[in-house]
């Protein structure tokens, strides 16, 4: 079989063009799912082993409320209950510059029981000596990882400021961790300095102890009711699990460039198959068995998976640092903070590249491999006969893409939540498709031909009719180009509206004039109530955000006290807005948002248990209120009755409503005077400000989803590229018959420009509805099921027509050098070849 | 036929039909055949009279509505697909009109591709393949591609190919329709010597009486059927 296998590989040889596209195909569809993976699984892998270290040997930690723990806690725990292996922490956000960094107060001398940090030039027991005494004597004194301070430029001894809870203060960098990275999103200081600058003395935010399962449980029995003690490694899961649906979506994404890829690959496997009927009828008259001309395609499938899936793991590996930084910005932005100094490369993610790449090649390779060994061996097969096969099959692939199209829809009506069933769904909608697409292209070309002939002649004639007379051929590439055109049409539509969904509620939700805040809860009460005296000011809101961890999950609390008239911002669901606002601002019960319904199953009417200082309280759920929160779903309550349970008197931000809308720079500069009259220097804007600002991390957290779309495009084009150059080459004899019938060069081009232009606007016109069908299960299906998001479908026939023109683009210039080859061929070397 | 001589090739009510449309039009109708061993035998007819049928049915590359097909004492016919092309990469060694050789392979590959799906060891094959290129007079060209051989050469080549496992059937379809009268004579002539060195048995479908001339006798096809000789 060497001899037959060598005749074969030489036929692919001697198509470079198209043998290196069909390459680049799999290749590109190989490289955005190891990047995406590698983008996630670095991101994900930063933040564990970041845990990880500030975690240590602990098994459990003890949290409070919003309002964090009374540190007497702590001491009552080593004295009273000899817990030795007992760390306080102090946690907060804090910011050098533009980076945002996670503040860790820590109290070295327990810290020993728990960590083992390890200091550059400062390892043995007398330097750390010295950093304790730093700590104690030094006010201020910081550590930060040896590659942050490398990339900040900083050296031990330099003095730099640093903002915690919207205050300006000076820091010096006592030491560096020597820690590979891991501790990158970090700033360590002493736990007193940390309370000092977030003025929360007395208060830590966490107790971190190295436990038994026995000495747990009787721990929990007398620990008071306004704190919980929580398994360590449950709360990093409960941590990361807020990022798994952006992380799943990335997926969903990844593998919808696959799909793509894969038909690609499909149309470029069925050419190099039909393009070889006749080798393989000679191959089959002189001996080769069905059995060995399958299994020769098929390895010729596997060796050209197996050298995409490699050249794709190399350019996955350099796409996946490029996301990285993408999918790092995104997840600081809306999940949690994490630094990633390195792509973390592993032998899973290579081995899933690989085999993603060789099973689309050899799934794509199978069914022409399957046609090819089943073709009966006859040399006289015409191309006729063939063409005649693929005109019969297509009426019953039309039913069966129908049927198919109704099996997608019955799996998206019986599974309610499940997202897998949604992405099931996609494919059989893409498949369904396809096979109703060479049907609608038989059809149109037939009414299409007589109308070419009077406005382009014969040789348009020839041109369109040619579409529909091989079908065999022009088929596959009609749906896979349609396919392409409408992944990019469903997911532009998807992001478009979604984003047009965002800015109405951004729209209707932010009522007040002015904004201002600081993280954790850091606006100075004195602040508050000066800004809200100013004079402009009418009225005022105030909100509070914090996150309260149970066992499993994270809820994020949001405590308002509304504004007269602010109420109407909010938009809710299912209750009657008038009855729910009243029971919301004096009994125990909240709103929950829109995705935290979804998630949690809850509706209006059911009851939430939340962990509050006097123990878990059940709240009644009002109702669900309409939200985009990108960072995490939220449950709404009225801040008399958050006060009630909670021992937390903090803001995070106040809407100001003012007199005269005119004057909101004006007040904004007051504002920002003010802050710094309390040392605070506050991020005030107009509403218009944030929510440009709002739409701002909405379309970086999109800049990922964009970098897949033109990725999916860049396949599609090579792809059809690909397939318009093997169509019109495989014409070469044809067209060389025609040039010695009297067509002249720029006839024949202009044949070639009608025919790939008419096959691009096609499947153009394909791809309308399937694009619109596309987008509303991204929309309607994927991305409510991954995020509980409901969106209102924007078909905008912008990218619609974009969808066309697309095709129409891809496919003429995939045309253009056949077109010039046909317009400089001589007619006897063409009719002369194979 | 000599009936001296043991039958190689017997066809019994071999029936072909192809469907045009609504109608079934009949190609080969109820068509007896025997074949000695070693014996060449013409085939005549007009086009479309049955020749190329005939000949793909008893190659096993097409098979009948009716009838049956005896080669070297295996029924041909009631063998399933995979065991006939096995039988026919062994026993049968095909000649066409338009060459059919393979433009990828250099000669000596096309010749060796035959040998290897039979399982012929390299070190065999090497020298058998020498011996044929030297006997249809192309040894020098063992390296060149078809597509710079002339028809008489590219069908040499076809030859060397039809006969390098040494097939006990020779199917020879218009092996000198695309050739000049001076290139056929060379072929056939070549065709005829070798077969017979071989000991083989030959059917050739030709419109030529000078190729037909070099049979041991002719079969004439009408319509489907052999006329009465």
């Amino acid at each position: 079989m060497l001899t037959a296998a060598k005749a074969s590989l030489a036929y692919l040889w001697r198509q470079p063009w198209q043998l290196a596209m069909a390459i680049t195909g799999v290749c590109i569809g190989v490289a955005v799912i190891i990047a995406v993976d590698l983008a996630n699984a670095s991101a994900r892998l930063a933040f564990v082993e970041s845990l990880e270290t500030v975690t240590g040997e602990a098994s459990h930690q003890i949290v409070g409320g919003p309002g964090g723990i009374d540190e007497t806690l702590y001491a009552r725990l080593r004295t009273g209950h000899g817990l030795d292996d007992a760390a306080p922490v102090v946690e907060a956000e804090a910011q050098l510059g533009e980076r945002r960094f996670n503040l860790l107060g820590v109290d070295l001398f327990a810290e020993g029981a728990l960590r083992d940090y390890r200091f550059i030039g400062n390892t043995d027991a007398a330097s750390s000596d010295s950093l304790f005494r730093r700590f104690l004597l030094e006010p201020g004194s910081v550590v930060l990882s040896a590659q942050t301070a490398a990339a900040l430029s900083m050296s031990a001894g330099d003095t730099f400021e640093i903002a915690v809870g919207g205050r300006v203060e000076r820091a010096t960098l006592a030491a560096t961790f020597d820690d590979d990275g891991r501790l990158a999103a970090f700033v360590m200081t002493d736990i007193a300095t940390a309370q000092e600058w977030l003025r929360t003395p007395g208060r830590l935010s966490r107790i971190d102890l190295k436990l038994d399962g026995a000495e747990a449980d009787a721990l929990s029995a007398v620990l008071p009711s306004d704190v919980r003690l929580l398994n360590a490694a449950g709360r990093t899961r409960a941590t990361l699990e807020m990022s798994n649906a952006f992380m799943i979506n990335l997926h969903a994404m990844s593998l919808l460039a696959l799909l793509v890829g894969l038909f690609l690959i499909y149309n470029s496997a069925s050419f190099t198959v039909l393009q070889r009927r006749r080798l393989f009828g000679i191959l089959r008259a002189i001996g080769v068995t069905r059995r060995e001309l399958f299994a020769l395609i098929m390895s010729e499938a596997l060796l050209l998976g197996v050298a995409a899936g490699a050249l794709g793991i190399l350019l996955g590996v350099w796409l996946g640092e490029q996301l990285l930084f993408f999918v790092t910005r995104s997840i600081n932005d809306l999940y949690f903070r994490v630094a990633v100094t390195d792509v973390a490369v592993s032998d899973l993610t290579l081995f899933k590249g690989l085999a993603a790449g060789i099973l689309a090649s050899l799934a794509a390779a199978a069914v022409p491999a399957f046609e090819a060994a089943h073709s009966p061996p006859r040399l006289s097969l015409l191309r006729s006969t063939l063409e005649r096969r693929a005109g019969s099959l297509i009426p019953a692939a039309a039913v069966a893409g129908l049927g198919i199209l109704v099996l997608a829809s019955v799996t998206l009506r019986l599974s309610e939540t499940s997202l897998l069933a949604g992405l099931i769904a996609i494919f059989l909608l893409i498949l369904g498709a396809a096979l109703s697409i060479p049907w609608l292209v038989m059809k149109t070309t037939a009414r299409l031909a007589p109308l070419a002939d009077r406005v382009g002649g014969v040789a348009a004639r020839l041109a369109v009719a040619g579409i529909g007379n091989s079908l065999s051929r022009t088929g596959v590439a009609i749906i896979a180009l349609a396919v392409a055109v409408s992944a990019s049409v469903g997911v532009s539509i998807m992001v478009d509206s979604f984003r047009s969904s965002v800015n109405d509620w951004l729209e209707q939700t932010l009522r007040a004039d002015v904004y201002l805040g600081l993280p954790d809860g850091g606006l100075d009460p004195g602040l508050v109530e000066a800004v809200a005296s100013l004079d402009g000011v009418q009225a005022y809101s105030t909100s509070r955000r914090s996150l309260l961890v149970t066992g499993d999950r994270q809820t994020r609390l949001i405590a308002l006290d509304m504004a007269p008239g602010s109420y109407a911002g909010t938009e809710i669901l299912d209750a009657d807005a008038a009855a729910v606002w009243p029971q919301w601002e004096s009994r125990d019960a909240v709103l929950i948002s829109e995705p935290y319904a979804w998630q949690s199953g809850l509706s209006a009417g059911d009851s939430l248990l939340l962990p509050t200082d006097r123990g878990e309280r059940a709240f009644d759920v009002l109702g669900v209120y309409q939200s985009y929160d990108l960072n995490g779903s939220g449950v709404m309550i009225s801040r008399s009755i958050y006060d009630r349970h909670w021992q937390d008197r903090r803001i995070d931000s106040m809407g100001l409503y003012l007199a005269d809308e005119d004057s909101t720079a004006a007040l904004i500069e007051r504002v920002e005077a003010l802050g710094k009259t309390f040392e605070q220097t506050l991020f005030a804007n107009s509403n218009v400000a944030v929510r440009d600002l709002s739409l701002s991390i909405f379309d970086r957290t999109f800049v990922i989803t964009n970098i897949l779309y033109w990725l999916a495009i860049g396949v599609a084009v090579v792809g059809i590229l690909g397939s318009m150059l093997a169509l019109e080459l495989e014409r070469s004899r044809e067209l060389g018959l025609l040039r010695a019938l009297g067509l002249t060069p720029g006839q024949l081009a202009q044949s070639i420009g009608v025919q790939t232009g008419t096959i691009g606007l096609l499947s153009g016109l394909a791809s309308i509805p399937l694009g619109a069908a596309m987008a509303w299960v991204l929309i309607e299906v994927i991305n409510r099921r991954a995020f509980g998001w409901k969106i209102a479908v924007d078909l905008e026939p912008l990218y619609l027509g974009a969808g066309v023109l697309l095709a129409v683009g891809a496919a003429i210039a995939g045309g253009l050098y056949p077109a010039w080859r046909a317009a400089t061929i001589q007619p006897a070397e063409a009719m002369r070849e194979e | 036929m000599n009936p001296s001589r043991p039958t190689e090739i017997r066809a019994a009510g071999l029936t072909r039909r192809y469907a045009e449309g609504s109608r079934q039009h009949t190609v080969l109708d109820a068509v007896d055949l025997d074949v000695a061993r070693g014996e060449c035998v013409a085939i005549r007819g007009r086009s479309g009279s049955g020749k190329s049928t005939l000949l793909n049915l008893l190659a096993g590359i097409d098979a009948p509505d009716a009838g049956s097909v005896d080669l070297s004492g295996t029924r041909l016919t009631d063998l399933d697909e995979r065991r006939r092309t096995l039988f026919r990469r062994r026993h049968i060694g095909f000649v066409y009109q338009a060459f059919n050789l393979i433009p990828t392979l250099s000669v000596a590959d096309n010749v060796r591709l035959v040998l290897e799906l039979n399982g012929e060891p390299q070190q065999t094959s090497h020298p058998r393949i020498g011996r044929l290129l030297e006997a249809v007079g192309l040894h020098d060209r063992a390296d060149s591609f078809p597509d710079v051989l002339s028809g008489g050469e590219q069908q040499r080549v076809a030859i060397a190919r039809a006969l390098a496992h040494e097939p006990t059937v020779v199917l020879a379809d218009e092996p000198t329709g695309n050739l000049d009268d001076a290139a056929a004579e060379r072929v056939i002539e070549l065709l005829d010597r070798l077969v017979r060195q071989q000991g083989g048995t030959m059917l050739i479908a030709t419109h030529s009486a000078r190729v037909a001339a070099f049979c041991d006798r002719t079969l004439t096809f009408h319509a489907g059927k052999v006329l009465p000789g």
